[in-house]
């Protein structure tokens, strides 16, 4: 009981911080249809901030700030450079999108070098059942539940939320009424930034990050995001969640080397599934 | 949709007139192959290993782009299939079987593990299965780690030199002409697939899987086959790698390199044979000067890491954003140009990586 527990919290607070960078992908995703593969390099580039920020002497907060706000920055970097350029296909911004995660790679070890970095944020733990779980657990899930609330209000009270939904539901009526879609994806770029920064500053100090972390960062986050299609954030975070978990009692119960393995054939084996339910007709004509 | 139909349009024009272009392009052609066939006697050891890497990597590419500019598939796990071509040469070899038939062995298993594969997968399209392939590579990099008969994360060692007739190769040479002739067969199965019915089939499913399959394609049989194909031409570039270093292990094959075969796909011009392979030659020759660069005296540690990172990423999205169609095509349009008699712009009829030449999931509005 003890030791699942402490599987489970684990679990659901990894599965918080996978949700986070899935939420990324389908801000991204649902306003512009391009899946943003440099998504895995906004929590890398956060982590890697936050680390050196803390190591000039920047208090906690401020140095978190600044680590989301720097992949905020990279978000629309990426945005203006895959969608910037009128009439960029949409496989092609894919493609330009996997050409700035590797530009990362370049950035990165240029800036931090290709060692791994780490820091504390909450240090100590809580007694649950007679299981120890570090405190930093319940701090992912609670700052996780608290942006998916914020994200909720976003799209249903703002105006700018709004317009993001009205692009995503249909580009063409949203500019009829004055919503100009190419500067609403760079938004959702930026937004898709700020969460994945988010998450990396939540998870750099449960696993250290690299400047090569970004490829199971982005796999894990895809993987929850597929559970909706790319095109629902909560269904995201039911995805990351279940994911995180299954991990977690994979490592735990039979050997941390196969959650890989498990993961992956999860989420392909999702995926057959989804597209047996989609014929050949709407996909081509979506 | 203009894709297809210029392809088509293409082939059929070259049948039919020797128009300057194509003269061009067949002097280009066998310059490129008696220059390429000739160096490997004439330039210095270490060049040969860049020779031979360019060569197999273009192999890959051929398959990719062949993939992805032709039939419209995606793949970001094209290194998983060059991994199981070295090693099922690699394993075959090292357990006695006579190396030339490791070597043949390395496509036939490549292209049947992606038949296998490809028959579940080729259901998704677009990113899905981008991704579903890279899963796939990141599962059998997994799966090859912790099995200790693949040598698990130390690698596979010992694997012998390849022999010809009872004759070890040992040069550096041999192996450069036995590349030359594994991108030679590469490119002649590429292109007559292309002329032939089948691949004017495949150009039809890229644009519209519904239209192509109702008039008659077998869609599912032509993309499976395919895929294996490709998959078939990274293993026998596997296999020869497998070879040449002698030495294999998971880390020889990161996702990485699977991007890198997509980049020179891509910067050389899908949907072309030749595009490959000038997209091979292109980045590996400018990954090798910037390389030579980043480990002269004073330079940091990283610095050749980095170049490459960052020539693979700065090319990638230049080409895509001001040559969507790559080198090659952008090359030969401007010839086109420049040639007398030429009666349609050849930049028109080289499909690119737009939505209609590769369609993917809710990818167009």
């Amino acid at each position: 009981m003890t030791a699942f527990l402490s599987y489970l919290i684990s679990g659901l607070a990894i599965g918080c911080t996978y949700a986070l960078v899935a939420s990324g992908f389908v801000a991204i995703h649902r306003v512009t249809r391009v899946v943003n593969f440099a998504q895995g390099a906004f929590p890398v580039l956060a982590g890697l901030t936050v680390s050196s920020m803390l190591g000039r002497g920047l208090p906690h907060g401020a140095a978190e700030l600044i680590g989301i706000a720097v992949a905020g920055l990279a978000g629309l970097v990426v945005g203006v450079v895959a969608i910037g350029k009128r009439g960029t296909p949409t496989l092609a911004s894919l493609v330009i999108t996997l050409g700035l995660g590797i530009l990362a790679y370049a950035v990165e070890i240029v800036i931090w070098g290709d060692q791994p970095v780490s820091y504390s944020m909450l240090t100590g733990s809580v007694n649950i059942g007679g299981a120890r779980i570090p405190t930093q657990y319940f701090l992912v899930i609670g700052v996780t539940v608290v942006t998916f609330v914020a994200l909720a209000l976003f799209f249903s009270r703002t105006y700018v939320g709004k317009a993001l939904s009205a692009c995503a539901s249909n580009p063409y009526a949203a500019r009829l009424t004055g919503i100009d879609p190419t500067r609403m994806g760079l938004v959702a770029f930026t937004l898709g930034g700020l969460l994945g920064g988010l998450a990396g500053v939540l998870i750099t100090p449960l696993q250290p990050v690299a400047f090569d972390s970004d490829v199971l960062l982005a796999t894990s986050g895809f993987a929850a995001a597929i559970f909706g299609g790319l095109n629902s954030a909560y269904a995201a975070l039911v995805g990351g969640i279940v994911l995180g978990v299954l991990q977690a009692f994979v490592a735990g119960y039979l050997d941390a080397a196969y959650q890989t393995e498990v993961t992956l054939v999860l989420i392909i084996l999702v995926m057959l599934y989804q597209s047996g339910r989609r014929s050949a007709l709407t996909e081509e004509l979506a | 949709m203009s894709a297809a139909v210029g392809s088509r349009g293409r082939a059929a024009a070259g049948a039919r007139r020797p128009d300057a272009l194509r003269v061009v392009g067949w002097v280009l052609g066998t310059l490129a192959a008696v220059v390429t066939l000739v160096a490997p006697a004439v330039l210095p050891r270490p060049q040969l290993t860049v020779y031979v890497l360019t060569g197999t990597a273009a192999m890959v590419t051929i398959g990719v782009s062949l993939l992805m500019g032709y039939a419209g598939q995606v793949s970001l796990g094209q290194a998983a299939f060059y991994a199981i071509g070295g090693y099922t040469a690699g394993l075959l070899a090292v357990h006695g079987v006579p190396t030339l038939l490791a070597l043949a062995a390395a496509p036939l298993v490549a292209g049947g593990l992606g038949a296998l594969v490809g028959l579940p997968i080729l259901r998704l399209r677009g990113h899905y299965l981008a991704f579903a392939t890279l899963a796939f590579q990141l599962i059998l990099l997994a799966v090859v780690g912790q099995v200790a008969f693949f040598g698990g994360d130390i690698g596979l060692q010992g694997i012998p030199q390849l022999s010809l007739g009872g004759e070890a190769l040992t040069g550096v040479q041999a192996y450069a002409w036995v590349t030359w002739v594994g991108v030679a067969l590469v490119l002649l199965v590429t292109r007559n697939i292309i002329a032939s019915r089948p691949g004017r089939g495949l150009r039809a499913l890229a644009t519209s899987e519904t239209a192509a399959e109702s008039c008659g394609v077998p869609v599912t049989g032509y993309k499976v086959t395919v895929f294996a194909l490709s998959a078939a031409f990274a293993g026998l570039a596997g296999g020869i790698y497998a070879f040449f270093i002698g030495y294999l292990a998971p880390g020889s094959f990161p996702v990485l390199l699977s991007f890198q075969f997509v980049v020179m796909a891509v910067v050389g011009g899908l949907g072309t044979v030749w595009g490959p392979v000038v997209g091979a030659v292109v980045i590996t020759l400018l990954v090798q000067v910037l390389n030579d660069l980043g480990t002269r005296p004073g330079m940091p540690p990283y610095a050749s890491s980095v170049f490459s990172y960052a020539v693979y990423a700065v090319l990638l999205i230049v080409v895509l954003l001001f040559l969507p169609r790559g080198l090659l095509p952008a090359l030969s349009g401007l010839l086109q140009r420049l040639l007398p008699g030429s009666r349609r712009p050849r930049a028109e009829t080289a499909p690119a990586l737009t939505d209609e030449a590769a369609p993917t999931g809710g990818a167009r509005e």
